[in-house]
Formats: C-alpha cells, structure tokens, sequence
C-alpha cells in the first residue's frame, strides 16, 4: 500500500492554480447545521471562558434570545468548508485577514460558504507552486452573511514553466 | 468569585495593559483530528499521517495542527483574563502563524490591549481591541493575530450578575453558612 497524499491520484481531483482565474466565484459544497453538541464540545475543547457560550441561563440573562455559538467555530466551519475545492492541496496555513463577524449565529443555524478569487502571483521562493487569495463570505439558513474574511494559501501549478 | 470575575468589566482594560495568561495547553492528537474533522475540514494533512510522505517532499513528519483550531486555543487561553464578559467577538483584523504546531506542543499566551476607544453599536459595552501572541515553550512564536471583542459595561450589568448569582447561590449559601460543620469554625 503506498501513500496517497496529495497526489490526486484518485477520487476528486484538487484545483491547481491554473483554475484560480481571478473573479471565479466558488459556491462551496455541503453547508453544517451548528447543533448545540458542536458548540459545547468546541467552546469547551478551546478554553473558550465565557459563560454566554456555555451558560444558557446567562445568556438569557445577558439579553441574548439563545446561546450564541463561538465565532471562532464558525469561522472554523465556514473555513472547513472551503477547503476542498480552494486549499486541498495547497501549502501550510499563510495567514488570514479582515475576519469580521456581521451577526451571530445560534444553534440549529445552518453555514454555508462561498468565496472569490481575488488575487493570484506565482510564487517567488517555490517553484512550480503559486500563492492564491480568495475573499469568502458565510452566510446562514436566510442567506444573511455572518462572517467574511480573506486568505491566501500556496498552490500547486500544473504547468510550473509559466510565469504568470 | 462570582459569576464571572468583578474585574473583567469593559472599564477595566486601558490600552497598553499587558497579560501572561495562567494556563497552557499541550496539543493533543485528538485536538487537530476531531475538531478538523468536526469542523468539516477536509486537509488531510491535519488526520492522516501517512500522507505527510507524500506533503512538499515530506518536508513536515506529522500532521499540522488545523489553524483554526490553533486561533480558538491562543484566543480561548487569553478569554477568562479578556473576554469572560463578551458579548460578541467582532473580528480578527489580521491572523498569522509564523511557526506550524504539531501534536505535542505546548503553547501559552499573552496579551496587549491596543485600543479601547472604538466606538460601540451600543451603549451598555464597549469594543476591546487586543493582540495575542502563543508561543511554544522555547519561544516561538505561532500565533499572532488582533482581537475585537464587545464586551459588557460595568454598568449596568455588574448589578445583573449580582442579582443573578444571589438566586442561583442565594439557598446554598444560606445552608452551608448554617451548619455546625462548616470549615473554620467550631460547632457550638
């Protein structure tokens, strides 16, 4: 039995560079229901020490019409769901920016994401490979964007000879 | 103690004011698999370790830890000294991860307030403005990324917790500060 990895070498195929024209718009696939399980297991399993998130009683008496998931959970899911068809096969992490969260989500909302291409350069220190950015939005159940943010990952190129 | 720390209020932070955070955490393996997995993400460089062979010319020998998961530890460990009172977490203007983590890794974090001045949706908490850095036991730095957090007003939600925690406490209290047991003092 021989590695996998990343080679593509079987099932869905990762997009390359080449398929990173910028403006391409991606309509990500699956969307996540946030069940109260999720958020409890993640606010718990981060150290997230704010009571609103695991409290239902305080965060009743905080105003709020249910405990409000972290917002680093939907960012982490909002993310997730990006990453087969953006960074699949891309580099390690490079950095994300501009994470804004527009309204609060809740348990039993549904995510959904999707991104476009906003930038894409050849890598100056990789050759064959290319550093892509996209800027994504979250949305809910109604559509309403939740989160938006923009990142870069490094990306493979089909064609490494081209420079552009 | 109460509900939450008394001095945790948005009153509490000026700009400048810095925290080395208590606790630490040790990444585990199932901290990367489970919340990768949990959160829909599909790397398999953060759950399958055979594939690292085959990752940028086997250049990592394990797993990398889902930076996600990375940016809820380092603002998690920050949260009790920082945000035990938010209301809402607004945004992270920038996040970056000089260094990978692996399983097995230590981090702790500090933090530095940079503004508190920005100007709230409303007017019963106010907008903190943080860095946090995490870093590795030897040093090195592997998260560092700008927080804003709403967080709530001393007034008029100290008085609220108060009331709160006197009817959750109130019985107990009563109960234990009545019995000839109690620690410290001697029965009758």
């Amino acid at each position: 039995m021989t590695a996998q990895g990343d080679q593509g070498s079987r099932g869905v195929a990762p997009n390359d560079y080449e398929d990173f024209p910028p403006g391409r718009i991606f309509r990500h696939h699956w969307g996540r229901t946030i069940t109260g399980a999720d958020a409890i297991l993640f606010s718990t399993q981060t150290h997230q020490a704010q009571p609103a998130q695991f409290n239902a009683h305080y965060a009743a008496m905080s105003g709020l019409p249910g405990r409000p998931v972290s917002e680093l959970l939907t960012f982490s899911v909002v993310l997730g769901l990006t990453v087969e068809d953006l960074s699949e096969s891309g580099g390690p992490f490079l950095g994300a920016d501009d994470i804004t969260f527009t309204r609060p989500v809740f348990e039993g909302d549904t995510l959904y994401a999707t991104s476009v291409v906003s930038e894409r350069r050849p890598s100056g220190s990789r050759r064959g490979w290319g550093v892509v950015r996209w800027r994504t939005i979250g949305t809910n159940q109604r559509g309403e964007p939740v989160l938006s943010y923009s990142r870069a990952s490094l990306v493979r190129r089909r064609d490494p000879e081209e420079t552009s | 103690m109460s509900l939450t720390g008394s001095d945790r209020f948005f009153e509490d932070y000026a700009r400048g004011d810095t925290f080395e955070h208590r606790r630490g955490h040790t990444v585990a393996a199932a901290d990367n698999q489970m919340l990768s997995l949990l959160t829909m993400n599909t790397a398999q460089t953060h759950f399958n370790a055979d594939s690292m062979t085959g990752y940028l010319g086997g250049q990592f020998a394990a797993p990398l830890l889902n930076a996600c998961v990375a940016l809820a530890l380092a603002a998690g460990l920050t949260s009790e000294d920082m945000t035990e009172n938010a209301l809402a977490d607004l945004g992270y203007p920038s996040f970056r991860m000089p260094a990978p983590l692996f399983v097995g890794d230590t981090i702790y974090a500090a933090s530095e307030v940079l503004s508190t001045d920005e100007p709230p949706a409303r007017d019963d908490a106010g907008v903190l403005r943080y860095r946090i850095t995490a870093r590795k036991t030897d040093g090195t730095l592997v998260v560092d990324t700008e927080r804003r957090a709403l967080i709530k007003r001393r007034v008029p939600w100290q008085s609220r917790h108060e009331e709160l925690a006197a009817r959750v406490h109130g019985t107990a209290v009563r109960l234990l500060d009545n019995a000839p047991d109690r620690t410290g003092k001697e029965s009758p």
